[in-house]
């Protein structure tokens, strides 16, 4: 930190020289589809096939310029205890970013940026839907100190409103959980990551080809197989067998998909702490890193699917309040552990959270009275079903209601499972039984509370405590489920004094 | 009062969507039996905008804001003091006209981090807004 003077009067700064070329990138990225089209379209037309390349040329002209303008307009400084980046074109535009609001600090890599020693860094503090300050690109060593900066400088405004907190910050780095290559493949066979592979093989496939030549080849492709087939005369083993096979092959595909994907997004997954901050670093190809202040986790929320707890794995993930990417690029990126034995994803909590005793003593239940409405939807929809099964394919649709033990089995154990904590500190939420979840949030980060009553709940004489945090968009509702009446009233009633009592502490 | 204005101009999606369905189906009448399809559209949305305003209760205590609404579901919400992020007071024509005004109050949550209160008199709305804005003054360091 030494080149960068404390003062304000510290000199402004520039992006790498080069950024222009990635802003390019990113900027031909949006403008591929109608270059392809110019170019393509424009020469199947009787006019002159110079005139479509040339307007191609113009608009890539005019993009580079752009480029390198915004890269000459932009630049950034580090003063005493903010960031002030200016930029713009025409309009200009400056904006001040006080170190203590920043929440996150995510430092992506891709494999071009590794090629040119760079590295694309994104200041986000808490709402919004963009981040704050996206530097597209520095040097990776200046990435890496100005998140250091961020660190310590977000941290010493910290320390001084959090008196109560008088540990000494930890001056080393802390690994507090690192995944090894037999990990991550474990995750991804655990996990059914290969599905969205196929699903988008497929959805590009549609896009990119003629829907006419797609299904040609595939009705050809077919006929073919099977005229082989039949040519043969196999016995009715024969295409049993095929089939397994078949559907054999196609399992070990997936699994193979979803260890690859797993590879690419956790290799040498690394949780470390540092002075009361978090980093997580991942990726084999596009390297990420974000940290988070400790602080400024919201809610937890542990997940364990049936797979996963047969071979005695949790997932761990937190939501922070910075912005949700709308691409769902660096959702994984929230997970502070993808893949850890049930004893180290506590551990990590414990660690985290040294004032919570979790996990809790005790659950308190929920009366299993109303069992049977988790499994209404079931109820309604697989009888209609069946109808229409029976009705087309003859009695063997009435298979489908084999459906409803199970679901009115799984309804039974998950009402049994569902349970709820709430102490002086904390609240937390269990439920699941086939798929198990936990979440939890401290009494601070919680933001409103909601008592709700479906007309169900009147005739059942139950209801609900829904309560909101911030940034826990697409996860599972912290909602106190099917409490009875009174229960519920008392719940919701306790929780607003203790809110009331307390300020919000990011 | 203003539930009914409110309820009015909705009911028009009602009665619009009769009124196409009235043109669609090729009843008798065309044009005119569309027209006359608004009515109860009109009426249906009024009764719904009428029970939604009469069913709807708000307070401010030490602890924060709550808002009941008892219709169908019954939800009950609470917004503590110190959450409050930012206010919006809101007055659209028809509201202005009958001196009423919608209290919007936003927190940091996700799920309802927006929670609004329609049809308040307008000094009741003001105040309300003053007394909730006045504590985020206090609170030097919300966020």
């Amino acid at each position: 930190m030494s080149s960068v003077a404390p003062g304000d009067a510290a000199p402004d700064q520039r992006l790498h020289p080069w950024s222009w070329l990635f802003v390019l990138i990113v900027q031909l990225r949006q403008f591929l589809l109608p270059l392809v089209a110019l170019v393509v379209f424009g020469n199947r037309g009787d006019r002159d096939e110079l005139w479509s390349n040339l307007a191609a040329l113009v608009v890539i002209g005019v993009l580079v310029a752009v480029s390198i303008l915004q890269y000459l307009t932009f630049h950034y400084r580090i003063g005493r205890d903010a960031i002030s980046v200016r930029s713009g074109v025409v309009s200009r535009n400056r904006r001040e970013i006080p170190f203590a609001r920043i929440h996150n600090v995510v430092v992506h890599q891709n494999p071009l940026h590794r090629l040119f020693g760079v590295a694309e860094l994104r200041l986000e503090s808490a709402g919004g839907n963009r981040p704050e300050a996206e530097m597209r690109v520095l040097r990776l060593d200046q990435a890496m100190a100005l998140e250091q900066l961020v660190r310590q400088r977000g941290q010493q405004v910290a320390v001084a409103e959090a008196v109560d907190d008088s540990a000494a910050p930890v001056a080393t780095e802390e690994v507090l959980l690192t995944l090894n290559t037999a990990e991550v493949v474990r995750i991804g066979l655990l996990s059914n990551r290969g599905w969205v592979v196929v699903l988008a093989l497929f959805g590009a496939s549609y896009q990119l080809f003629p829907r006419d030549a797609i299904n040609d080849a595939i009705e050809h492709g077919g006929r073919q197989a099977f005229g082989y087939a039949s040519h043969l005369h196999p016995a009715t083993w024969v295409w049993v067998v095929a089939a397994l096979a078949m559907g054999v092959a196609f399992w070990v595909l997936l699994r193979v998909l979803s260890v690859a994907m797993a590879l690419l997004r956790y290799h040498d997954f690394r949780l470390t702490e540092h002075e009361r901050r978090l980093t997580v670093a991942s990726g084999l190809l596009t390297r990420m890193r974000t940290s988070v202040a400790r602080r400024r986790i919201q809610a937890w929320t542990l997940r364990e699917s049936a797979l996963q707890r047969w071979f005695g794995r949790r997932h761990l993930r937190i939501d922070i309040a910075a912005v949700v990417a709308a691409n769902g690029e660096r959702r994984d990126l929230r997970e502070l552990a993808p893949l850890a034995s049930p004893d180290a994803c506590n551990a990590l909590v414990q660690h985290l959270l040294p004032q919570l005793q979790w996990p809790p003593a005790q659950w308190r239940g929920v009366p299993q009275r109303g069992w049977w409405r988790l499994c209404l939807p079931a109820l309604l929809i697989v009888p209609l079903l069946a109808a229409v099964a029976v009705y087309k394919l003859g009695p063997w649709g009435a298979l489908l209601l084999a459906w409803l033990p199970w679901s009115a089995l799984r309804a039974h154990r998950t009402m049994a499972r569902m349970g709820y904590h709430l102490d002086a500190r904390y609240v937390a939420v269990r439920g699941g039984w086939w798929q198990r979840w936990w979440r939890f949030a401290e009494l601070d980060k919680l933001q409103a509370l909601r008592l709700e009553r479906s007309p169900l709940d009147r005739w059942l004489g139950t209801a609900s405590v829904w309560l909101d945090t911030a940034g826990a968009n697409g996860s599972v509702g912290l909602c106190l489920r099917y409490l009875p009446e009174a229960e519920a009233r008392a719940v919701f009633e306790r929780l607003n004094a203790a809110l009331a009592g307390r300020g919000l502490r990011w | 009062m203003a539930g009914i204005a409110g309820a009015i101009s909705g009911a028009i999606v009602i009665g619009g969507a009769l009124a196409i369905l009235w043109v669609a189906l090729d009843m008798p009448m065309r044009w005119l039996g569309a027209a006359a399809m608004l009515l109860p559209g009109a009426l249906i949305g009024a009764f719904f905008g009428y029970r939604r305003q009469r069913r709807t209760w708000w307070r401010l205590d030490a602890q924060g804001l709550g808002v009941r609404r008892d219709l169908m579901w019954q939800l009950e919400t609470r917004v503590p003091l110190s959450r409050v992020q930012h206010l919006d007071l809101r007055r659209g024509p028809i509201e202005r006209t009958a001196q009423l005004a919608t209290l919007v109050v936003h927190t940091a949550g996700s799920r309802f981090s927006a929670v609004s209160l329609g049809g308040l008199d307008q000094a009741d709305a003001e105040r309300l807004r003053d007394t909730l804005g006045r504590q985020l003054d206090q609170d030097g360091d919300a966020l």
